[in-house]
């Protein structure tokens, strides 16, 4: 329970910074350390268990047992170790950052960053199961994100931020698929049984893609080469950031990562090469560049990067003691590099300038942090009674035992190039800044901080000086357990000390301190022949594939999508036409069975005007009014069609529907211009519209052929049971009406509330038009057409009159018949609309408006209402939504009739269609009245032939 | 039994026709609609309660047995999209509310809305092909409407790209339908399943079947057809473009692993075609997304590349990988629709979606950043939020199943989605206003706006918390989808004339 409080009590305490700010910033300061001060002392509640007795402590739970992802937690002395750096310098770092932060930075937010980000941290180092760790390595990425952009208004530190979360993500995303893998051999994703499992993951044929995987989300999470250059970009953070962050903790995890699997992975070829070479690329090439940077804190990353390097090829290397080495020197360089971080940090604050050709001389001014800082990169240059020197004696023994490819000589060599570098960067952070001629002309006026800046770096260096004194009292027990963890196995018999006797190594470090001490004393001459070089800049390639990537989106995203409607199309169409094919390619099949009709003379007129008709759409596409009547020819002759295979009902529909539609269209085309805009002509772009009359005729061809073939074979239909259940479960014998609205009446449910909505919304649109902007236009639009003088010509009124009526009743008469006789609600609804939209047309918008009691609107909403009220009257019988009923009804007069509850549906069916139809027309010839710039009339028609000889004699 | 199988559709309907009725009353249309959701979301959630065991709600509308007449069909998986389809729509109704502008618009948008969620729940839970298409024609005609809302050229032409190409699929779909039916003399489902796994289905069915899946993919805006969506999404009003970006692509995605899962429950040419529409899918759309500089559009763009990952887990056809696929679609409504709404009021505050014009907003409205945070870092999948899950079973399953291109695809993709995300937060967010801080301006009476979002954060936080049971139901529909033999025994066992 308490290791899992370890870890929560970061995240509980990041909620407490951003409410304690309004307390002031001790208070704010004083909440976070203390929620990290508890995790810290909850965790050493447990060092005598993990590091004096060895025991691994555990807690789990289930979180998604399904996946293998248990929320467990075990404690050994690497997680110790990695916890304690965690929590201990996390609490420096909180003390130093309350003095550091400005008044105007936020400090709540700042605050709630580092717990976070400490909690993921400590959830890393202790987690059990991989995906556990997975969760917290993501978290880690993320809080970092938003501490390096801390400071919102630096666009560097916005872009670094950036960088630094695509490269860790992007190896964090790596590692995913890297711990898939190794859970997938090792059967399980809990470390502790992972770590039971080395020799057989080591032998499994996805070892090595996992190896890789891993080590990729391990190496851009420790800046190893060749993704080390984040980091130094990562220091636009504040700089307590770069001290916890970018020293001594997340740019570790990787290492811990090593650390963790290394006795699952370690100890192959595989791992020497990939991991020691990269450690050792890493350690010499940071080191290198390290030594030319101006920026402190640049300086300072890039010996991080190095350094990290160095540990990562002490753990690439395999053995034991290698391992041991590298885990003294991650304590080592944590207690030495913070110090530096902060020590940087106050520089900057003190000196207001971090950069080095700036500084100078600055001992006399600030002795206390010259003091420290000179400690700490002696100890960083592996100067002797400090601890960097032990661990890097260590190394250097190590490197000066191992052969790369058979080459005894190539890593020693490369270690001593390394540690000179290194040797020389320590002493240009002391000498360039704290000796040398003492300026004047620095931005402020330096001086030594307060003291709650210059503790934690103090206490640290304490540590640097007491642990190089006596190692083995300050470390050898929790280098011990730590190393155990580590190599998951016997330990091998080591002694810290300072002294080895004469040994290679003690040479190599000779060779290195004098050679980098060299350097530095003819740094100006190093310096220009550095100059002279090449200098590869990491952001600068960084930057041109990130942005090469970018360029080649934009073209390949151009290329299918470009706004063009016709691409859109063209796609569209060639992937029907490719997957038809490839379909029916791909399938067996035969040829048809089915005899093929003769041949008649009708049906080969009707196919030619059909064919002609589609064919003068397309040359007469422009002209708008044309292509409507073309079309309304093959919508004729599909009708024809229809009659001819003896389909009425088909027939009706279809032309009623269509004589509706052109009257709409043709309403709409009056506020058109008469003929679309020629965009593009054959001549300009033959490619183009070879390549769409080629689709065109690829899709149509295999249209025609899916139909052929699916015509010459004899299919089953559900047809012979329609037919012999409508009359006796439909009560009609029309069965194409039973079906509509009863055995799929479902269908026209939907359809009817398809029609209602696509009424609406052309009334929103009409309406929507009508006002604002497009009114406006419209208003001042003047027809382009003749408008005729007799706007409502007599004959015209009349007949509609006359007809009325008439269209009323046969409106009825074949909503009546409809279930026994072709016939039906849609079709009746159609003819009546017709009718009332001559009326519109006759005498005007205005006079018919006048005389319309029924609101359009209502009946869409009664008609469907009442749809649904007959499938839910079924229900309330207890049978199924619009199950249909139907009763013989005998009446003195009329006789006996038959009463249906399809009937009532079709009535809902009938008042929908009529209200959308009536709504979609009256409000586009209602549009027709803001262009006329003439009165309203009131009257059916323009003259009142009563009235009119008399008017004339005046 | 059938009054759960009608409500979901007739809940949205009803307040459509009742919105209609008192369109003079805005307020009360605003306050209809918003019950109406309500209830739906409610039904949803009691529906996803009543499946949970396993029962398979089944019934034919008419009453005529199953192939003749109409059948619904309520399993896990529709279960679940109803309620999600109930939270999103309740979510975007309400967020509606917040800036009624123009009242006819206010209006206007809630009655197409409901028409639009009556669509989508029907095409949820139909058994029958050609009801399927009736209630794709009733989704698209009130998207239609929805999308040209509010009126503007801009508007206007982004309308015709989107109704152009969504009519072409319909009317692909029609014909598809029309062939099966030919083919097959069915067009019941589950009939179709029956006919599939006896390996009755003739060469014209597959055509069929293959073309009806090309009219989907056109819906779900799969590579190479995709095209209509980033041209029209970023024009639509805010909540109807959130609404969009949750559901509709969706539906064309729920309607592929529909008709797959029942005609090929095994993997095969099929799913292998689609492996490889799909890697292209999230990568041309993350790509996409990384060339463009609005929020919306960025975000349309990666409505492509999420829809991609959905699709993988139905190619790689494994009880895992469909699962993925459920808890992606799942997930994924409810953190797109949500990170339209926070463009939405976060263009209302900058004054503009140009990421150029954009900035200021960390400082300004601290707590809408946290608030994109939270869907824009589970839409890359960062743990432990919902999307980590989703992303990281697909990549477990194509690990699984050997499918190596596509688990890079996908992790890839993670990475580029990262880095839209940080992108806009970078420019959005955490960079200064370009016109000082006096150009940010109060989101006025976005409470409700708010509301919505913060509800729908909290759901993707849940879903990541709680992914153990959420997960548990998505496996437990993905056995359902794996075994057609069930839904089609539900079917025919629900009885009729």
């Amino acid at each position: 329970m308490s290791l899992a409080l370890i870890v929560i009590l970061p995240f509980l305490g990041a909620m407490l910074p951003a409410l304690m700010i309004r307390a002031g910033r001790n208070a704010c300061a004083l909440a976070t350390g203390t929620a990290t001060l508890l995790a810290f002392a909850l965790l050493l509640v447990h060092a005598p268990a993990v590091v004096l007795r060895g025991e691994v402590v555990q807690a789990g739970w289930q979180w998604l047992p399904g996946l293998g992802l248990n929320v467990n937690f075990f404690l050994d002395g690497l997680g110790f170790l990695f916890a304690t750096l965690i929590l201990g310098i996390g609490l420096l770092i909180i003390i130093y950052a309350r003095f550091y932060l400005a008044k105007e930075d936020p400090m709540g937010s700042f605050y709630s960053y580092l717990l976070l980000f400490q909690g993921a941290m400590v959830g890393i180092v202790l987690s059990d199961n991989i995906l556990l760790l997975l969760v917290f390595w993501e978290l880690t990425s993320l809080s970092s994100f938003l501490l390096i952009g801390y400071w919102k208004h630096l666009p560097e530190g916005r872009q670094g931020a950036r960088m630094a979360l695509t490269v860790t993500g992007a190896g964090g995303l790596a590692m995913i698929a890297g711990m898939l893998l190794l859970g997938h051999i090792a059967g399980s994703y809990d470390l502790s049984v992972i770590l039971q499992h080395g020799e057989a993951i080591r032998e499994s044929e996805l070892y090595l893609p996992a190896l890789v995987l891993i080590l990729a989300g391990c190496f851009t999470k420790s800046a190893q080469f060749p993704f080390h250059f984040w980091l130094p970009h990562a220091m636009a953070a504040p700089t307590p950031v770069s001290a916890y962050l970018h020293s001594a903790t997340m740019v570790k995890a990787g290492l811990f990562l090593m650390a963790r699997m290394w006795p699952v992975l370690a100890g192959t070829e595989a791992w020497f090469y990939l991991v020691a070479t990269a450690g050792l690329l890493t350690m010499v090439i940071g080191a290198f560049i390290a030594l030319f940077k101006d920026d402190l804190k640049g300086l300072l990353a890039y010996s991080t990067v190095s350094h990290l390097g160095l540990v990562t090829m002490l753990f690439g290397f395999g053995t034991p003691m290698a391992a041991v080495a590298g885990v003294f020197h991650i304590i080592n360089h944590a207690t030495f590099k913070a110090a530096l971080f902060m020590n940087a940090g106050i520089v900057d604050h003190e000196a207001g300038t971090r950069d080095i050709r700036r500084l100078g001389g600055l001992v006399f001014l600030m002795p206390i942090s010259a003091t420290l800082a000179t400690l700490a990169a002696a100890s960083m240059a592996g100067l002797p009674l400090l601890n960097g020197f032990l661990s890097k004696e260590m190394m250097l023994h190590e490197a000066a035992h191992t052969a790369w490819a058979g080459q005894g000589w190539l890593v020693p060599l490369l270690a001593t190039v390394g540690a000179l570098f290194s040797v020389a960067y320590s002493f240009r952070y002391i000498l360039h800044v704290y000796f040398g001629r003492r300026r004047d002309d620095y931005p402020h006026p330096p001086h030594d901080p307060p003291a709650g800046m210059w503790l934690p770096p103090a206490l640290l260096v304490v540590l640097v000086v007491l642990i190089g004194l006596f190692p083995e009292t300050m470390a050898g027990t929790l280098v011990r357990a730590t190393a155990a963890a580590v190599i998951g196995g016997p330990v091998p018999d080591f002694h810290l000390s300072i002294w080895h006797g004469f040994t290679p190594a003690l040479g190599m470090s000779a060779v290195a301190v004098a050679v980098g001490l060299l350097l530095i004393l003819s740094y100006p001459r190093v310096r220009a022949l550095w100059q002279a070089g090449p200098h590869p800049e990491a952001k600068a390639m960084f930057d041109a594939t990130l942005g090469g990537a970018l360029a080649l989106a934009q073209r390949f995203t151009h290329g299918l999508h470009n706004g063009s409607l016709q691409r859109y199309l063209a796609f569209a169409v060639a992937a029907m036409v490719l997957a038809g094919f490839v379909a029916f390619s791909g399938a067996p099949h035969e040829a048809g069975t089915r005899a093929l009709l003769p041949m008649q003379p009708v049906a080969v007129v009707a196919w030619v005007l059909l064919l002609g008709g589609c064919m003068l759409t397309v040359v007469f596409f422009r002209k708008r009014l044309l292509s409507v009547l073309v079309v309304g020819t093959v919508g004729l002759i599909v009708c024809v069609a229809f009659i001819y295979l003896s389909a009425p009902d088909l027939a009706l529909t279809q032309i009623s529907v269509e004589v509706t539609t052109v009257i709409l269209i043709l309403l709409a085309l009056y506020f058109l211009p008469k003929e679309s805009p020629v965009s593009s002509t054959v001549r300009a772009q033959p490619l183009r519209h070879l390549r769409d009359a080629l689709l065109a005729l690829a899709a149509g061809g295999g249209m025609a052929a899916v139909s052929w073939a699916m015509m010459t074979r004899d299919g089953v239909s559900l047809s012979d049971y329609y037919l012999e259940n409508s009359v006796s479960g439909g009560g009609g014998t029309n069965v194409v009406n039973v079906i509509l609205v009863d055995f799929r009446g479902f269908d026209t449910f939907g359809e009817i509330i398809v029609l209602g909505i696509a009424a609406l919304a052309i009334f929103a649109l009409l309406d929507g038009a009508l006002h604002g902007r497009v009114g406006r236009r419209l208003s001042a639009w003047t027809p382009d057409l003749p408008v005729s003088v007799d706007r409502h010509p007599i004959i015209m009124v009349v007949a509609t009159r006359v007809m009325l009526p008439l269209a009323l009743l046969v409106g009825a008469y074949i909503f009546l018949r409809g279930h026994n006789q072709p016939g039906g609600g849609f079709i009746a609804a159609l003819v009546v609309s017709i009718a009332l939209i001559m009326q519109y047309m006759a005498s005007g918008f205005a006079w018919a408006a006048q005389r319309v009691r029924v609101k359009y609107h209502a009946m869409i909403g009664g008609g469907v209402l009442v749809a649904v009220a007959t499938g839910v009257g079924a229900m309330v019988l207890d049978r199924p939504f619009l199950t249909s009923a139907f009763t013989h009804v005998h009446l003195p007069v009329v006789g006996e009739f038959e009463l249906a509850s399809a009937m009532a549906f079709d009535a809902g069916v009938f008042l929908t269609v009529v209200g959308a139809v009536m709504l979609a027309l009256a409000n586009l010839s209602r549009m027709g009245r803001w262009t006329a710039h003439r009165p309203v009339n009131k009257m059916a028609m323009d003259v009142d032939p009563s009235a009119a000889p008399y008017r004339e004699h005046h | 039994m059938n009054a759960w199988l009608v409500a979901p559709i007739a809940i949205p309907l009803v307040t459509l026709v009742l919105c209609m009725l008192w369109r003079r009353n805005p307020p009360l249309v605003a306050a209809l609609s918003v019950l109406g959701a309500a209830a739906l979301t409610v039904v949803g959630l009691a529906l996803v309660g009543k499946v949970a065991d396993g029962a398979i709600l089944a019934g034919q509308m008419g009453g005529w047995q199953a192939p003749y007449g109409i059948s619904l069909v309520i399993d896990r998986l529709a279960a679940a999209m109803v309620a999600i389809t109930g939270v999103i729509g309740l979510a975007t109704v309400v967020y509606g509310v917040s800036r009624p502008g123009d009242p006819a618009v206010g209006r206007d948008f809630h009655l197409f809305v409901q028409g639009l969620l009556t669509g989508v729940c029907g095409a949820f839970i139909t058994g029958d092909v050609f009801n399927l298409y009736v209630w794709f024609e009733v989704l698209l005609i009130a998207s239609f409407a929805l999308m040209v809302l509010g009126g503007g050229a801009r508007r206007l032409s982004g309308t015709v790209v989107y109704v152009f190409l969504n009519l072409l699929a319909t009317l692909l779909f029609l014909l598809a339908a029309g062939l099966l039916y030919g083919a097959t003399g069915t067009l019941n489902m589950a009939e179709l399943a029956v006919h599939a796994a006896a390996g009755e289905v003739p060469a014209g069915g597959i055509v069929a079947v293959v073309l009806m899946l090309l009219a989907f993919s056109i819906k779900a805006a799969l590579f190479p057809v995709f095209g209509w969506l980033p041209a029209s999404y970023h024009v639509a009003w805010t909540p109807v473009s959130a609404l969009f970006a949750g559901l509709l692509t969706k539906v064309g995605v729920y309607a592929l692993i529909r008709i797959v899962t029942l005609v090929w429950p095994q993997a095969g040419l099929a799913h292998e075609v689609l492996l490889w529409v799909a890697c292209f899918t999230m990568l041309v759309g993350v790509l996409g997304a990384a060339a463009q500089t609005e929020v919306r559009r960025i975000l349309s763009f990666h409505i492509v590349s999420q829809v991609g990952y959905m699709v993988l887990g139905l190619a790689l056809a494994t009880p895992l990988a469909l699962a993925g696929a459920v808890f992606y679609l799942i997930h994924h409504i409810v953190v797109k629709a949500n990170l339209f709404f926070i463009g939405g009021l976060a263009a209302r505050i900058a004054g503009s979606e140009r990421l150029a014009a954009m900035g200021g907003l960390y400082a300004h409205a601290p707590w809408l950043a946290i608030l994109f945070a939270i869907p824009a870092l589970s839409l890359a999948g960062i743990p432990p939020l919902s999307g980590f899950w989703a992303k990281f079973v697909l990549v477990k399953a194509s690990l699984d199943t050997g499918a190596w291109i596509a688990a890079a695809v996908a992790l890839i993709t993670g990475v580029f989605t990262l880095l839209s995300m940080s992108k806009i937060w970078n420019e959005a967010f955490l960079k200064a206003h370009p016109q000082g801080e006096g150009a940010l301006r109060r989101a006025t009476g976005s409470a409700p706006a708010y509301a919505a979002v913060a509800v729908l954060a909290a759901i993707t936080v849940a879903i990541g918390l709680a992914a153990g049971p959420v997960m548990a139901y998505a496996v437990a529909a993905a056995a359902q989808l794996a075994d057609p033999s069930a839904y089609a025994g539900a079917v025919f066992a629900a009885g009729g004339r």
